[in-house]
């Protein structure tokens, strides 16, 4: 708490040409009762105890600097997890003025690439739902790009053409345990992002922690560097004025999947393409959906996993209120050499959600999650491998 | 001064004092009508000059400028105000003004002089679809057509020309540059010969989370 106040007191320091924005979520949860992963359990949610929680706790601070140079860091409070406080995104962006059609910008830091529609809110939320996609949980957990980003972009209107165009190239370092969470709890539903210094937490499965298996901790720290290799991305944006836009993604961090730190953290081969499009049908109501397909290796194929995800979210405003509706499908498949490590995984959910802005800065809201979910290796714990979850929620949010 | 009002008072002798009124109507080679389009006379008299102080206002409202198009007499200043809760860079590169000006919360800077006549257009570095015009005149005759493609401007008697601006006609602007003679009431009809350029005024058709940056 003293850090976070240190924060604010810095923010509200900086000169001018600071844009300070920030959000608060609180939330009364009724809870399935599977022990969240975050508590060394199986249950692909992120709270386990009904009772009122910080849903989310965020500040925004962007920060001109000389020409074309700015700063965006955004720093959250948990209050579940490993880490409470912290930055989950910062990054120096540089976005010179020029005359062309064609333009160049770029960026450097600890921050997403641009690859998902679904949550253009404050620090990289959700302004549709509170529990994210399994694709976006996932990215907000394993992913971030501790590296560089230049972009060619082509605005449309300046052009008089209704197309806009972007062409995006990354590299990095770090993110190597990346397809650790994916191979052994699978893909999860929630909202809270990883930190930079974070830790991950998930069930003690044997194959994972018994030092005669895998011999490794049950939990990740995702944003480490581990091989000494360089990981790269590129994508595409296709935008049809602001109505439709489209993204494309193809994401390889290029791991060596042999090394591992003295943690007995691996370094995970992961490559993926997501594929993301939104549509909006008059001024009220968007059609959001993505897809997410690749695989990600360990060893010498000790673990390899073909993982493949997507969904479906259908948004209506009418006046103050918001409703959402969006359908998850996610499965990983296991194609490896230990059989003694079981990795297949899947599910399917359903989210049913209710916004409605009491003013420009409060909102309330109601939502209900359902999801069927198998683990292959929730056996190895004495448990089912089928799981029927759900969780509802109240939220109060102030925004500023 | 002393040499303003020698000017002004040479133009207010050179025209006729007695009152005309030019009606312009412009179709396109379409035959629909384009809202918007300055109209302006000049002369190869001196014409009055701007009013001392003169001001006026291109505003930023839901991630757009606003007028699209604004039009003002060489030697107005224009304020940039920010009606958004959000940050705007809005930028020229424009010959008739080159700027930037950052647009922060709360913060309202100086308004800027426009002294040259010409088109500038305008975009802003945050919201990468946003663009508006400032048409700099130098001239106090000039109006804007309305919804039904006509414009009236009531101006002394006189030999002028009549030029037409949009930023979406093609045809050369020479081309659309006439000499009018106003007495009484006086009617142009025009019509463009080349086709418009796309509008892209869709892209001002936004809800809260387009241009997701």
């Amino acid at each position: 708490m003293r850090g976070w106040l240190a924060l604010l007191t810095v923010a509200s320091g900086l000169s001018q040409g600071a844009e300070i924005s920030g959000l608060l979520q609180v939330n009364l949860l009724a809870a399935d009762n599977l022990d969240s992963y975050q508590q060394y359990g199986t249950s692909i949610l992120r709270e386990d105890h009904s009772g009122i929680h910080l849903q989310q706790a965020l500040v925004r601070v962007e920060q001109d600097l000389v020409s074309g140079f700015s700063v965006d860091l955004v720093a959250n409070l948990h209050g579940d997890g490993e880490q409470h406080v912290g930055l989950s995104q910062m990054q120096l962006i540089y976005k010179p003025l020029m005359p062309s059609q064609t333009k160049f910008k770029g960026r450097a830091g600890f921050f997403y690439p641009d690859m998902s529609l679904e949550n253009p809110e404050l620090g990289w939320l959700s302004p549709y739902q509170y529990t994210q996609s399994a694709i976006n949980s996932w990215l907000g957990e394993e992913l971030r790009i501790p590296g560089v980003e230049f972009s060619l972009y082509s605005p449309g209107r300046q052009r008089h053409s209704p197309w806009s165009w972007e062409v995006n190239m990354g590299a990095f370092r770090g993110n190597d345990p990346l397809g650790t969470l994916l191979s052994w709890r699978g893909f999860a539903l929630h909202d809270r992002q990883t930190l930079h210094q974070d830790r991950i937490a998930f069930a003690p499965y044997p194959s994972v922690v018994d030092p005669g298996r895998t011999n490794h901790p049950d939990w990740v720290e995702p944003f480490h560097e581990i091989d000494g290799r360089t990981g790269y991305y590129a994508g595409v944006h296709l935008d049809y004025y602001q109505h439709s836009n489209l993204r494309y993604y193809y994401y390889d961090n290029n791991a060596d999947p042999l090394a591992a730190n003295d943690q007995r953290l691996y370094a995970w081969h992961t490559r993926f393409h997501s594929l993301a499009l939104s549509h909006r049908f008059g001024n009220d109501t968007r059609i959001i959906g993505q897809w997410l397909k690749g695989d990600t290796e360990m060893g010498t194929r000790w673990v390899f996993v073909n993982f493949d995800a997507w969904y479906l979210l259908l948004s209506h405003k009418w006046t103050e209120h918001r409703f959402s509706l969006r359908l998850d499908s996610f499965k990983a498949r296991e194609d490896d050499k230990w059989a003694w490590d079981p990795n297949n995984s899947d599910g399917r959910a359903l989210t049913l959600t209710w916004r409605y802005d009491l003013s420009p800065h409060w909102q309330v809201g109601l939502e209900h999650h359902v999801n069927r979910n198998t683990a292959a290796n929730r056996p190895t714990l004495g448990q089912t491998a089928k799981q029927n979850q759900q969780q509802s929620l109240a939220v109060v949010q102030y925004r500023w | 001064m002393i040499l303003r009002y020698a000017i002004l008072i040479s133009a207010l002798f050179s025209l006729s004092l007695q009152a005309a009124r030019l009606d312009v109507s412009l179709k396109t080679s379409d035959d629909s009508v384009l809202p918007g389009t300055v109209v302006y006379l000049t002369s190869a008299q001196p014409l009055p000059p701007v009013a001392e102080g003169a001001t006026a206002e291109m505003d930023q409202v839901n991630k757009q400028f606003k007028p699209h198009i604004l039009v003002v007499q060489k030697g107005t200043q224009i304020r940039f105000p920010n009606s958004d809760s959000i940050q705007h860079h809005v930028y020229s590169f424009s010959p008739a003004k080159t700027f930037e000006l950052k647009l922060y919360k709360d913060h309202h800077p100086a308004p800027l002089p426009f002294d040259k006549a010409g088109q500038v257009e305008l975009g802003c570095n945050v919201h990468d679809w946003m663009l508006g015009y400032i048409m700099v005149v130098d001239t106090p005759y000039f109006t804007q057509l309305n919804k039904q493609g006509q414009a009236s401007l009531d101006v002394p008697a006189g030999d002028y020309t009549l030029h037409i601006r949009h930023p979406r006609i093609q045809d050369d602007a020479a081309s659309l540059d006439q000499a009018v003679t106003i007495k009484g009431n006086q009617q142009v009809q025009l019509r463009l010969k080349q086709p418009l350029l796309p509008g892209a005024d869709d892209f001002e058709d936004q809800d809260e989370f387009s241009g997701y940056e």
